[in-house]
């Protein structure tokens, strides 16, 4: 099969699912809270020529932004100083297997009663839930560092801290960079979680105000402008992988990928 | 033996630790009980609830939402994933689907589950089997793709239909891949059904929470907590065993 019948083919899908969407939306087949792509658009168009929507993008990029770094830095600190010490690692260990299977929301009422509704509240909750997959991530990666590598530089009298930024780290990139990510991934998930559940700003709020005022297209607006924004993070973050990862992704099937 | 139990105590000195701390600084008022109930509050409640049948049902409602919307994204999922990578024109429909998909925080489609399919059961059941779906369809995908093709080869020479290559090559083959995709996806269903309950609805540990928490009774919030953190581990663990039963030539990667 030509390269140029498998692209058409992996078009099919998305663009029959949005002609099959708007078709039977402009037919008035479809349930109103469903609406239909032309009029999401329109409504997102809406949003953002009256600021509605740059504010509450802002006010959600602002909260997972900075509960995301402040929890990746931390499980990034946390987990390689565990993968380092076993005495970090025997004091750690534990409390995060306890915890794991635990969904960090549920701490929520406890994040609110302690920060309040506001912002502080969901960066708490966003740090708390995206260190658990750092740690865990990063713990293992510096963990499994070949050993060989280890010896060969201390063979050579490298000194510790060349040691740790030289070989640990870089050996270690790929896998804490894939901690990072699913802590990304849990940090939407929370954020939209707890906007939803105490919450005066946001782009949940966009969704819920569609809503309550029986505006599903704002409704779905909202709900394409919070989907967009934690794609185009995902994206981001892998750009910056291949940028730190250059030199390692050399001869790997990623490095031709998309 | 003195050697195993110092090693026990290393290895697991720090939540007795922390819940000791825990208990002192509540008794001796450091910190406000109502926010941090002591560790026999927490345990008296939890022990009390238990008994009381309460907490057992709404366990019981979390956790069969959670176990259909893993199943069946598991019984739909792994068949899924190995037509996508046998059949091309399969794989080149669906890719953009999973892998575009992959990243998109889902849970923001979540209100429209609840309009198609109501804000009971069946949403949490739906939305559960998305969430699942993804780290099944996506890992299985990659052992199945994975195959040494060499492997195929050899069994058709030797005669094997293609049934018999599907049950006795390619199946055990990817079943590694498999498991360590349905180990992903468990933790997910119980994460995301009590999210949802947490977002709306009447029954369940996510209400259970939701609604002690704004009662302010945290020995219950917290008592919730520990019983999912249980059921999470029990969980993982039941899947570890069925998967040395079923997978017993390859050693289970660590966490």
């Amino acid at each position: 099969m030509s390269a140029r019948s498998a692209a058409i083919q992996k078009w099919i899908i998305p663009l029959v699912v949005l002609a099959a969407w708007e078709a039977s939306g402009r037919a008035g087949a479809l349930p109103r809270y469903l609406s239909y792509p032309s009029v999401i658009l329109a409504a997102l168009w809406e949003a953002a020529a009256d600021g509605e929507l740059a504010q509450a993008v802002l006010a959600s990029v602002y909260r997972v932004s900075a509960g995301f770094v402040l929890g990746t830095a931390a499980g990034l600190i946390v987990g390689v100083s565990a993968g380092l010490a076993r005495g970090v690692r025997n004091f750690f260990d534990p409390l995060v297997s306890a915890l794991f299977a635990v969904p960090k929301i549920a701490f929520l009422p406890v994040f609110l009663l302690l920060f309040g509704l506001g912002h502080a509240s969901k960066i708490a909750i966003v740090g708390f839930s995206s260190f658990f997959p750092v740690f865990i991530a990063s713990r293992h990666a510096v963990l499994s560092v070949d050993k060989t590598l280890l010896w060969a530089a201390r063979n050579m009298g490298t000194p510790p801290r060349t040691m740790f930024f030289r070989v640990v780290i870089p050996a270690a990139a790929p896998q804490l960079l894939a901690g990072v990510r699913i802590g990304l991934a849990h940090a939407f998930v929370v954020l939209f979680a707890a906007e939803l559940i105490g919450s005066h700003a946001g782009l949940t709020n966009l969704i819920t105000e569609g809503e309550n005022a029986a505006r599903f297209d704002l409704m779905l607006a909202g709900i394409v402008a919070f989907a967009m924004l934690g794609f185009a993070s995902d994206r981001l973050l892998l750009a910056l992988r291949r940028r730190v990862l250059k030199g390692q992704l050399v001869g790997t099937e990623e490095q031709s990928a998309p | 033996m003195n050697v195993r139990l110092h090693r026990l105590v290393a290895q697991w000195y720090s939540i007795p630790l922390l819940l000791a701390l825990w208990q002192i600084a509540v008794s001796s008022g450091l910190i406000e009980s109502r926010l941090l109930p002591s560790v026999a509050t927490v345990g008296g409640t939890l022990v009390a609830e238990l008994a009381d049948g309460a907490l057992l049902y709404h366990t019981a409602v979390t956790l069969g939402r959670a176990l259909a919307g893993f199943f069946l994204a598991a019984l739909i999922g792994v068949p899924f994933a190995a037509a996508m990578a046998r059949s091309s024109l399969f794989r080149n429909l669906f890719e953009p689907v999973f892998f575009f998909g992959y990243p998109v925080p889902k849970i923001a489609l979540f209100p429209v589950f609840t309009y198609v399919f109501g804000f009971g059961t069946s949403s949490k059941v739906a939305f559960t089997f998305l969430e699942c779906l993804y780290p099944i369809v996506v890992t299985s995908y990659f052992g199945f793709r994975g195959l040494d093709s060499r492997l195929i080869w050899v069994a058709r020479n030797f005669g094997a239909g293609r049934l018999t290559v599907l049950r006795r090559v390619i199946v055990p083959a990817a079943l590694p891949a498999i498991f360590s995709g349905l180990r992903v996806a468990l933790p997910v269903s119980l994460i995301v059904v009590v999210l949802t309950e947490m977002i709306g609805d009447s029954i369940g540990l996510g209400y259970y929470i939701t609604v002690w928490g704004t009662r302010f009774a945290f020995q219950n919030v917290y008592a919730a907590i520990v019983v999912i953190g249980a059921c999470g581990f029990a969980l993982d663990q039941a899947l570890l065993v069925l998967r040395r039963r079923i997978v017993h030539w390859q050693k289970e990667p660590p966490r």
